[in-house]
């Protein structure tokens, strides 16, 4: 026997209105920088293109040692929230979100898509290409009291 | 019959997004450009395991992100960020109400502009049928637990024992002294 459509109406609205449990993951390969995205999403500390690169570097390694979750801006101009990185799964304060921190990497991993935001599971870290975006030249350092006055 | 089940449809289907979850909020303003008040009803879940599968014991014992499970329309909420206006993030503060079923205060950023999207600041948390809430400002405490060496004056992140040794290694920029030393004589001097 064929469903009806009001069995297939049915079937619709409970597969729109369940929420799904576990995402499909996806492999990708994606180049960006490791940023703080609380600085990049609130705007609190200006906009975009100062909360990254060696003008936030500073503040990007207090966010990470401080538990602010680490995301991948990728070329793509996207946000991917960092979960794991080669196994280690301290993504709230771990030693190796804090070492990448402003660096520019392309990471090998996998993707997970859930209510509007990218997470990604980084599998390897195919290249570190140091820290390449020197935008300190542009706008100082952001937040300016990161680099503390010296000393007369 | 037709008209009735495309309501329902309608109804089920709709993004909560629209939902209005500030009613009741006593959030605070950050005055941050798209800071939305939001007080709702959640599980305190470890997000890699929501999302992946790989669900350690305790939400992963402090290391892993929380995510906020919302009980009105099953949306991961991310929190980014507790109430204390010091680098912090809130897994600390979610940690010991791992797997409960929690109410949140605090502040949702949503900028479209920037794709942020369900991203939480959380101010304060109480365990379902509790009367009292919790402020999400015990960060700072736990890190002088946990680092007794860097007892000092001044903020936490000025003593941060690895934070203070990348800055020793590499500089307050991570190019090194001699970008440093340039850039600190165009503020300074």
């Amino acid at each position: 026997m064929r469903p009806g459509p009001t069995s297939l109406l049915a079937a619709l609205a409970l597969t729109l209105a369940t929420p799904s449990l576990a995402a499909e993951g996806e492999r990708v390969q994606i180049r960006g920088e490791i940023i703080d995205t609380w600085c990049y999403y609130s705007g609190v500390m200006g906009g975009p293109d100062a909360v990254v690169g060696t003008a936030h570097h500073t503040c990007a390694m207090w966010c990470s040692a401080g538990g602010i979750p680490v995301g991948l801006l990728g070329d793509d101009g996207q946000v991917y929230m960092v979960l794991k990185i080669e196994g280690d799964d301290a993504s709230a304060s771990g030693d190796t979100q804090l070492s990448l921190a402003s660096h520019e990497i392309t990471a090998d991993g996998m993707l997970y898509k859930r209510d509007g935001l990218n997470y990604l599971v980084v599998e390897k870290v195919v290249t570190d290409h140091g820290i390449t975006n020197h935008n300190h030249e542009d706008y100082g350092v952001v937040p300016g009291f990161a680099i503390p006055k010296p000393k007369q | 019959m037709m008209k009735r089940f495309l309501a329902l449809l309608f109804c089920l289907a709709s993004p909560l997004a629209a939902q209005d979850f500030s009613e009741g909020s006593e959030a605070k303003t950050w005055n941050l450009y798209a800071e939305v008040p939001a007080r709702f009803e959640a599980q305190v879940v470890d997000i890699l395991c929501t999302i992946t599968g790989d669900c350690p014991d305790n939400c992963g014992d402090g290391r892993r992100q929380l995510g906020l499970l919302r009980s009105a329309d099953g949306v991961l909420v991310y929190p980014n960020k507790n109430s204390q206006p010091a680098f912090t993030g809130a897994a600390v503060e979610l940690r010991p109400f791992c797997g409960q079923d929690v109410e949140v205060d605090g502040l949702m950023i949503e900028d479209p502009d920037l794709a942020a999207k369900n991203i939480y600041l959380v101010q304060k948390i109480r365990t379902m049928g509790s009367e009292d809430w919790v402020k999400a400002n015990r960060w700072t405490k736990d890190w002088a637990k946990k680092h007794p060496e860097a007892k000092g004056k001044g903020p936490w992140f000025r003593r941060d024992p690895r934070v203070s040794a990348y800055i020793a290694e590499s500089g307050y920029t991570g190019l090194g002294e001699e970008a440093d030393a340039a850039l600190i004589k165009e503020l300074f001097e």
